[in-house]
């Protein structure tokens, strides 16, 4: 690990499992530097999407979506998470590393399930450190 | 339509590896519709390929670019000026595509950036499957629309071998038997007649089998 790493994470989050008080509360957390895109639905998360922002210097990304079968359109957390794992097959193939990308389920505005998410990526970026293709 | 897959990365990075500037050029037409060289697919392997390259700190500069169509002129046209400025264009069209630029753009390397696999169809959102071999000789009037020599393991023409299980072929238990297809298609549409009469061997010249084809209109020639 890189001494003095504090990894800058890209969240994408769908309105719906995460409101702007829940926002605030994870963009203050002080062990990494957070940029947030919210969406109107997680099926919105396209696999462009999250490339680009490892290419705009992302070291980790990650995705909240709503629980399955609970999503207000029906299928678009299935899409999501559909894509994220495609995604994370191409990180392996061009050798970044699946595991700097993540998609977590949480019930709408569980705080502590959304951190949960997030160091678990902190945790493996922790071992991967910086993005190695910035 | 013509179905194609991307190729896996690590191939591509060594086919682009000898060019610093290089076009990825999109066709959206067939391998649009089976996610493989579209618009979308165009941008995804252009980020996934600046990653890489950065990542294992080799400088390349990549443009991306979409025709209609690159199997032919009239729209290759318009990525000419994109491909004139690059040293490489890395194509996600089909085979055709591919020689279709490499035709117009003698001086400029074309590569190819998917493999092309069948003629088929969408049978649902993200399933592709092959459909007709093009061999130049059509005989889906006889079996119902639905082509044994393509779609039986043992491209039968005279009847089913008698070894499929619950509609599923021997050879591959995923595949519907295609002679079970025809049949019930063939009871559908009161034809089953069709099937009393001998089909002989087909004569393999009309397809691939015989040389490179051409289809020449005569009356669409000036």
């Amino acid at each position: 690990m890189t001494e003095n790493f504090k990894p800058k994470i890209t969240l994408f989050h769908c309105i719906n499992a995460f409101d702007e008080a829940a926002e605030l509360s994870l963009t203050d957390m002080d062990n990494c530097e957070m940029q947030t895109v919210k969406m109107a639905c997680s099926s919105m998360v396209k696999d462009v999407f999250l490339l680009k922002a490892f290419e705009a210097g992302a070291d980790g990304v990650v995705v909240l979506v709503c629980p399955e079968s609970q999503c207000r359109y029906v299928e678009g957390n299935i899409r999501a998470k559909k894509r994220v794992a495609w995604v994370q097959n191409l990180l392996d193939e061009i050798g970044l590393d699946r595991r700097r990308l993540a998609l977590g389920n949480m019930a709408a505005g569980d705080k502590a399930a959304a951190a949960q998410i997030i160091n678990d990526v902190l945790k493996n970026l922790a071992e991967l450190g910086p993005n190695p293709a910035v | 339509m013509i179905v194609g897959e991307q190729k896996p990365i690590s191939e591509i990075k060594e086919i682009i590896a000898p060019y610093k500037k290089i076009l990825i050029l999109g066709c959206g037409t067939c391998v649009k519709t089976c996610f493989a060289g579209g618009e979308d697919e165009v941008a995804v392997l252009a980020s996934a390929l600046r990653l890489a390259c950065k990542k294992d700190g080799k400088e390349i500069e990549i443009e991306e670019f979409t025709v209609e169509r690159q199997c032919e002129d009239e729209f290759i046209r318009e990525g000419a000026p994109a491909i004139s400025r690059n040293e490489g264009v890395l194509s996600l069209a089909c085979g055709a595509g591919v020689q279709a630029l490499a035709r117009r753009f003698v001086k400029i390397p074309i590569l190819p950036g998917v493999n092309t696999t069948f003629i088929g169809v969408l049978e649902k959102q993200g399933v592709f499957t092959e459909e007709c071999s093009g061999c130049g000789d059509c005989m889906l009037a006889i079996f119902g629309g639905i082509c044994p020599f393509t779609r039986c393991a043992k491209k039968l023409l005279n009847g089913p071998c008698g070894g499929s299980q619950n509609g599923k072929c021997e050879v591959n238990p995923e595949t519907d038997c295609a002679w079970q297809l025809i049949i019930e298609r063939l009871k559908i549409l009161g034809q089953m007649d069709n099937l009393r009469a001998y089909v002989p061997p087909k004569n393999w010249q009309t397809g691939l089998s015989g040389g490179p084809r051409k289809l020449v209109r005569e009356d669409h020639i000036i």
